[in-house]
């Protein structure tokens, strides 16, 4: 009798720790699983075909290889200047129409958020064709500009609801305030919403960024061989130019780095921009 | 400094709620007019139109004689003080001060003078460079204040500025803003729920219910005459007493009957009601302050020494006296409030408020700490008669002069 009461909190409490440890094995199994195919990739990326094939050994062949087949360093500045114009154009073009749907009260607005989010189910394999017909006639193929465009128009209904979402959560009479204290509306966005948006428009950076780069089909589809990004480079060269493994590790892996770069700066606002505007 | 006007505006919201319903206002040169009533009853939404927040359905509001109906926020040159504060939470408190200021295109000299001067009267100076979310709630409350009045606009619109401060702070602030105010001379309107603030800060007082102005008036004007039910019910704490009740036509002149009880109007509050006449052998509510009521015992006591001896002199005392059965006794320390049980029906839904304590057939006397009145006791409470308030049971107004 006189044990028992004593042993009855310490049930939960042991129950707790006992689920603590299970999350935490779990964790680790997902995080083995999940770097696993990093590490293989950094680890034969310095191997030559003969260290690959025994596993064992390590040399600077793979990276000569692929140095040798793909300009590398000209294919990795256009993968960053398509990311970049497209992501200038999804952050301008969704902050401030994420704002007005958010925020400004005019005829449509729903209907119109309504047309812009339902575009997020339009996948994009099944306008490829209609969008290149589009892109020929304004003859836009095989520069910069038309996979630019591509990549600003399939990154940007998801980047508008993700900022309008933000927005929402943002207090009308903060807005208020500043147009009592005597901006417009352009000012009040420009030096209030969106400072404090900083966390979305990290997250919508990030997310892009990893989409884009890593896109092949806008990449091989719209850019002429000359301006191809790394990513359709490296398609390219598993196609035929080399069949080196270690070289395509090593291009892999270089691919990947900003990739990682571009996560890692913007990492602390990213988790603070997917939690924000659930509550407070 | 200026003057604002409201003339006959309405806000009807395009779901239908009718929120404001043609409301008639003037706000002096330098007067502070404080907006109050229950929750719902349209004063944030009054507020905001003033500000230009939302746009009036008709009527008109203006500002210093000139109609602003169609004027922008920005160019009304009103502050405004959020219940929320609404605080840039990025800048500085010297940024959210000087914000404004800033993109009116004043002279950097200029700005950092106002909000110096601004940041010294509201003891803001070791904060300056702090954000917002490191500040309490009383420094946030401030600096909200502050950003109003570094403006120096025409007019302050405050939405109940103080409901997110503890109570002690409250009653700070208050007194604070009530001196800023006045050492201002700026116009403001001041919105609350909560009847105390609204008595103790207003030079008048607007009494809003359900979208309509009840009564505006100083503050012991809308406490001494109230000019219906609502308003007595509203305005007080603990409220006004209203009980459903007959007036009758006795020896000695009317009688004001509820229940097995009968108080004698005397003839100086039928001189200045002279409307009662029309309601003899009719219905009335009728509205006793707790604070006319008091402890028999004490009250005529003093100069006939033991209690219980008939007062010489004064009105009938059988007709001034009534016997209630007390069913709690609280104790505030300065004075305590007895809880009576009425044998009659009290006026039920007067103040429109469901968690009106009327319905219940209870009344409440505030009377001198030094009773010993007890619970369970049956209590004799003399009425100060000649303070009685009397109300149409059919319209609630007050019933005055004929
Ligand atoms: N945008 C709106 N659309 C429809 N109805 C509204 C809108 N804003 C307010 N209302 C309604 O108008 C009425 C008055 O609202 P208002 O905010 O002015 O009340 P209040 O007196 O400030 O109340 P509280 O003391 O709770 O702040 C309420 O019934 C409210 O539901
Ligand atoms: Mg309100």
């Amino acid at each position: 009798m006189a044990a028992h009461p004593g042993r009855r909190p310490l049930g939960p409490r042991l129950r707790r720790h006992v689920w603590a440890w299970a999350l935490f094995a779990i964790m680790i199994v997902i995080a083995v699983v999940m770097l696993y195919p990093f590490w293989y990739m950094a680890d034969n990326a310095f191997r030559s075909p003969g260290q690959f094939d025994r596993q064992s050994g390590h040399s600077l062949a793979g990276w000569s290889e692929l140095f040798a087949n793909l300009p590398v360093a000209s294919q990795m500045l256009n993968s960053t200047l398509v990311c970049a114009a497209a992501i200038a154009i999804i952050l301008v073009v969704s902050t401030s129409s994420g704002f007005a749907f958010a925020k400004l009260r005019f005829r449509g607005s729903g209907t119109v958020f309504l047309l812009v989010v339902s575009a997020l189910m339009v996948p994009l394999q099944s306008i490829i064709i209609p969008e290149y017909v589009n892109l020929a006639k304004l003859g836009l193929t095989n520069s910069y500009a038309g996979a630019v465009l591509v990549y600003a128009a399939l990154g940007t209904p998801f980047a508008t609801f993700l900022m309008a979402t933000y927005y929402r959560g943002i207090s009308d009479e903060l807005i208020e305030a500043a147009i009592i204290d005597g901006l417009g509306y352009e000012r009040t966005f420009l030096r209030i919403a969106l400072p404090l948006s900083l966390p979305a428009i990290a997250t919508v950076t990030v997310l892009q960024f990893i989409q884009i780069w890593d896109d092949l089909l806008v990449g091989l589809l719209f850019l002429p061989p000359g301006q191809r990004t790394i990513t359709a480079g490296l398609a390219t060269l598993s196609a035929g130019r080399t069949t080196s493994i270690p070289a395509l590790m090593a291009g892999s892996l270089i691919s990947a780095v900003p990739a990682i770069v571009v996560y890692l700066i913007f990492q602390r606002h990213l988790v603070k921009g997917l939690t924000l505007g659930m509550g407070r | 400094m200026s003057r604002i006007e409201l003339d006959s505006v309405t806000k009807r919201f395009p779901d239908g709620t009718t929120a404001v319903r043609a409301l008639d206002l003037r706000v002096g040169d330098g007067e502070l007019l404080v907006l109050v009533g229950p929750s719902g009853c349209g004063k944030t939404t009054a507020l905001r139109m003033i500000a230009g927040l939302e746009a009036v359905t008709s009527g008109t509001i203006s500002i210093d004689g000139v109609v602003v109906n169609d004027v922008e926020p920005r160019h009304r040159d009103i502050a405004m003080v959020f219940q929320s504060y609404a605080l840039y939470p990025h800048l500085s408190v010297y940024e959210n001060m000087a914000f404004s200021l800033r993109y009116r295109g004043a002279r950097k000299s200029e700005i950092q003078a106002r909000v110096a001067e601004a940041a010294r009267i509201l003891e803001l100076e070791p904060y300056l460079r702090r954000k917002p979310r490191e500040l309490s709630g009383g420094q946030r409350q401030r600096v909200a204040m502050g950003r109003a009045i570094v403006r120096q606009p025409r007019a302050f619109l405050m939405d109940e500025p103080l409901s997110n401060l503890d109570a002690k702070l409250r009653v700070q602030m208050r007194a604070e803003i009530a001196q800023l105010q006045r050492s201002l001379g700026t116009t403001t309107v001041y919105v609350t729920h909560d009847q105390t603030e609204a008595m103790t800060l207003g030079t008048r007082v607007a009494v809003l219910s359900g979208g309509v102005l009840q009564q505006v008036a100083p503050p012991t004007e809308l406490y001494r005459r109230p000019a219906n039910l609502f308003v007595a019910g509203f305005i007080g704490s603990p409220p006004m007493n209203l009980i459903d009740a007959r007036l009758e036509r006795g020896d000695g002149g009317p009688l004001v009957v509820f229940g097995p009880h009968r108080l004698r109007v005397p003839p100086s509050v039928l001189a200045g009601h002279s409307g009662l006449d029309r309601y003899l052998g009719e219905p009335v509510v009728v509205g006793i302050r707790p604070e006319h009521l008091a402890d028999a015992a004490l009250a005529g006591a003093p100069p006939a020494g033991p209690a219980g001896g008939p007062a010489p002199g004064g009105p009938a005392a059988g007709e001034s006296v009534i016997e209630l059965p007390i069913s709690l006794r609280e104790e505030l320390g300065s004075e305590v409030h007895l809880h009576a049980t009425i044998g009659a029906a009290a006026h039920a839904g007067a103040a429109g408020d469901g968690d009106d304590v009327r319905s219940l057939a209870t009344i409440v006397a505030r009377a001198d700490p030094r009773s010993r009145i007890a619970e369970g006791t049956i209590a004799r409470l003399v009425v100060d008669a000649a303070e009685l308030h009397f109300f149409d049971p059919a319209t609630g107004a007050s019933i005055r002069d004929g």
